[in-house]
């Protein structure tokens, strides 16, 4: 509980003075400091390797003509590669599919994983078998979901029309990934199902360390339910709220694979989104100027939105 | 997310710069290239590697032809690289030995559709200087090999594209489309066991591009500055129609691949399927108990061309190629001219049903072990390969999305067709025809 404890201290100037060493600056500090850099500089030298240089190449192959099918290679494009993001009719609509399924599925995944945390923060008995089910989705690879998913969507042999012809429901004989947006809903729910589970354990540890004694408070002051949820346990599950925001509006803005093995960005173009998009530039089309291309406008989607939340995340803080 | 204090940051760039430097020296490696004096003659030992695909029955039949070669080059020693067995993937696994600038693999296996591809960018060799024997070849699958005067692809083994009929429900083969229509009408109103009348690939990959030109696509050889035509107009209509207007197809096959068409045709839910020949093989293949492994249509199976106006079947297949890069290129010419050989093409004809693409070797040899091969012989004799032309993946990308936009009643065939046809025509002209 000591743990809990620091966090809800204010930890801001005391550990500052830690760091900066109190009252002996010096000869001392500056060699440790330089021993600790020397601890971290391998794993800077490799972070480098496997994350600037092929950073940097991309950016470089950007600028350039590097289509590996139509030798020769090389010479300076300019702008482009930037342009043809423009100018075909591929980047722009997986774009709008991009940005459009992020919204939606994180949406969907946040307030189910928010009723599941509040949940399984309750008592009950069972409470460990139930909560090692929820969570078993997200231990499954994104891939054998995915496979699993377009087999239950299946018309034919697929769970999912099985169920609703038993039950007389309609969309019995759906054809799910054969039409724009019944496949959607197809990848929303693979998606969902693989990753609401995330957001319920980000969500339930932070409901874990907000102290007991808050709600005692708000009992005794005849605060009911809803009036608890909405005035304590939400503003002191924010930070966790947020962690599981931007890693999942990232990862949903990133989605590949579940695109890629159910539905191929079909029928015709209409789930095509941006990471499946950058995969065929590279590895089908081998045309590492204009994939590049594609991948700087993804990162700098991305560095937007992450630097939107971490505005939004600071005010918060501040307010 | 923290910014580092400024104390620091004369390090952290220190970091940096040792990082950047160690990058750049990297990035110089890779550019070398190996001399192209630096040939091992055939004569001396050496080690070949060999990339290809295949499992089970092809595996064995491949290790056993690399057996018996290094018993008749006892200094010549070859070592398989297995691929990945989905074919997309395979051309991506050698297309990054390829850019890596690697010396090795040494021979490689390639689909019918690769060789310009890989031609056109300087990456297998040209085999024109070793006068390979190209007239006895079947001619159709010995063009993909060709690119601008030069031999840059032996063929290896033959695969087509032809129409399954089970003949206990089907009395004799339909004779054109609506002959077929109506055949798989009736045989679905008489027998409660099928699911449906015709079964293909549908799915948005290579294989829904080789089924519109089974159904009659005239999407050949070298030309395609015009694929607004009638005959294409009709095989994607036919591909429509049959799912939607004569709903002989589910709408399932939008999603299907080769291997959903197969598991359709085994268990006998269909009286049509148009698949590979390995069909034929799997059909009349037999269990360790000796009964046969799938009876719903064993003995029960025959194979045609499609019945469209002009019947033709898609070609795949394998051709053998030499990485430029090799340094063991006449070993590895001497292994592809084993594997092309009559006797070795008889041998993995008859162990794993791969048809051979030496017509020399369609003798009585093989009639004898694998009498099936008689009746495939209808399916060859029109078979018709895809565009060869190094542009093909991002064409074969555009037929795939529009193929699969028709399907899905999206866009009707005419209207797809118009709308892509400029796209290819302005791709295909880039790269010029071979």
């Amino acid at each position: 509980m000591t743990a809990s404890d620091q966090s809800v201290a204010p930890a801001g100037p005391r550990s500052r003075d830690q760091r900066r060493g109190g009252r002996h600056p010096g000869d001392l500090i500056s060699q440790e400091r330089r021993f600790g850099y020397l601890m971290i500089a391998p794993l800077l030298i490799v972070l480098l390797l496997i994350t600037a240089y092929p950073l940097g190449y991309n950016i470089w192959n950007s600028f350039h003509k590097v289509d590996y099918l139509l030798p020769p290679l090389g010479a300076f494009a300019g702008f482009a590669n930037y342009g043809k993001l423009f100018s075909d009719d591929q980047f722009v609509p997986a774009l709008i599919h991009t940005l459009g399924f992020t919204v939606v599925s994180v949406s969907i995944e946040t307030v189910i994983g928010l009723a599941l945390a509040v949940a399984l923060n309750k008592a009950f008995r069972g409470r460990g078998l139930v909560r090692a089910a929820v969570f078993i989705p997200w231990a499954v690879p994104t891939v054998v979901s995915a496979e699993l998913w377009r087999t239950m969507f299946d018309p034919q042999q697929g769970f999912v029309n099985f169920i609703l012809t038993k039950l007389h429901l309609p969309l019995a004989s759906t054809t799910w990934l054969d039409s724009t947006w019944t496949a959607w809903a197809a990848i929303l729910v693979a998606d969902a199902w693989r990753n609401t589970p995330f957001i319920a354990i980000v969500l339930l540890a932070g409901l874990q360390i907000i102290p007991n004694d808050v709600y005692e408070a708000a009992k005794i002051d005849g605060a009911n339910a809803w009036q608890t949820f909405r005035r304590i346990t939400l503003p002191l599950l924010k930070p966790a709220l947020m962690v599981a925001l931007i890693f999942r509006t990232i990862q949903s803005f990133l989605i590949f694979d579940v695109v890629y093995i159910m539905t191929s960005g079909g029928p015709g173009t209409s789930t095509d989104v941006l990471a499946y998009l950058n995969w065929r530039a590279f590895f089908t089309l081998f045309d590492y100027g204009y994939g590049g291309a594609v991948s700087v406008a993804l990162v700098v989607v991305a560095l937007v939105i992450g630097g939107i939340y971490v505005r939004v995340f600071r005010v918060e803080q501040t307010a | 997310m923290k910014m580092w204090p400024t104390g620091q940051r004369r390090m952290a760039l220190a970091v940096i710069a040792a990082g950047g430097i160690a990058a750049l020296s990297l990035a110089a490696c890779g550019s070398s290239a190996p001399s192209a004096s630096a040939q091992v003659p055939a004569s001396a030992k050496q080690t070949i590697v060999f990339a290809t695909q295949g499992l089970g029955t092809e595996g064995t039949a491949t290790a056993a032809a690399v057996k018996a070669f290094e018993k008749l080059h006892s200094n010549i020693h070859v070592t398989i690289l297995s691929l990945s067995p989905t074919s997309d993937v395979a051309e991506q696994q050698l297309e990054h030995y390829f850019i890596g600038d690697s010396s090795t693999p040494d021979v490689v296996t390639t689909d019918v559709t690769w060789p310009s591809t890989f031609a056109r960018s300087g990456w297998i060799a040209n085999l024109a200087s070793r006068h390979p024997d190209t007239s006895s070849f079947f001619a159709g699958q010995m063009a993909t090999g060709e690119y601008k005067g030069g031999v840059y692809a032996l063929p290896w083994f033959v695969n087509a594209e032809g129409l399954y009929y089970r003949t206990d429900l089907i009395k004799s083969p339909p004779k054109t489309e609506a002959q077929l229509v109506s055949d798989a009408k009736s045989a679905v109103a008489k027998d409660h066991s099928l699911k449906e009348g015709l079964a293909f690939e549908g799915a948005e990959y290579e294989g829904a591009v080789t089924a519109w030109q089974s159904f009659g696509a005239q999407i050949g050889l070298k030309d395609l500055s015009n694929i607004d035509t009638p005959a294409n107009t009709a095989a994607l209509t036919f591909m429509y129609d049959a799912i939607h207007t004569y709903k002989i197809a589910p709408s399932a096959v939008t999603g299907w691949e080769e291997s959903n068409v197969q598991a359709a045709w085994l268990s006998g839910q269909t009286p049509f399927a148009l698949n590979w020949p390995y069909i034929f093989q799997l059909s009349q293949s037999k269990g360790s108990n000796g009964k046969p492994a799938y009876p719903a249509v064993y003995n029960k199976t025959a194979w045609i061309p499609f019945p469209s106006a002009t019947p033709q079947s898609s070609l795949g297949g394998d051709d053998l190629a030499i990485n430029a890069r090799s340094t063991h290129q006449a070993a590895a010419y001497e292994f592809i001219k084993f594997l092309t050989s009559v006797s070795t093409q008889d041998t993995r004809a008859i162990a794993a049903g791969d048809p051979p693409s030496v017509t020399a070797a369609y003798n009585s040899r093989l009639y004898t072990a694998a009498p099936y091969f008689k009746d495939e012989k209808a399916v060859y004799a029109v078979v018709t390969p895809r565009p060869v032309t190094p542009v093909y993946p991002s064409i074969s990308s555009q037929f795939q999305t529009m193929i699969s936009a028709v399907l899905s009643g999206e866009g009707t065939p005419s209207a797809e067709l118009k709308a892509t046809a400029p796209t290819v025509q302005q791709l295909f002209s880039t790269a010029g025809s071979s």
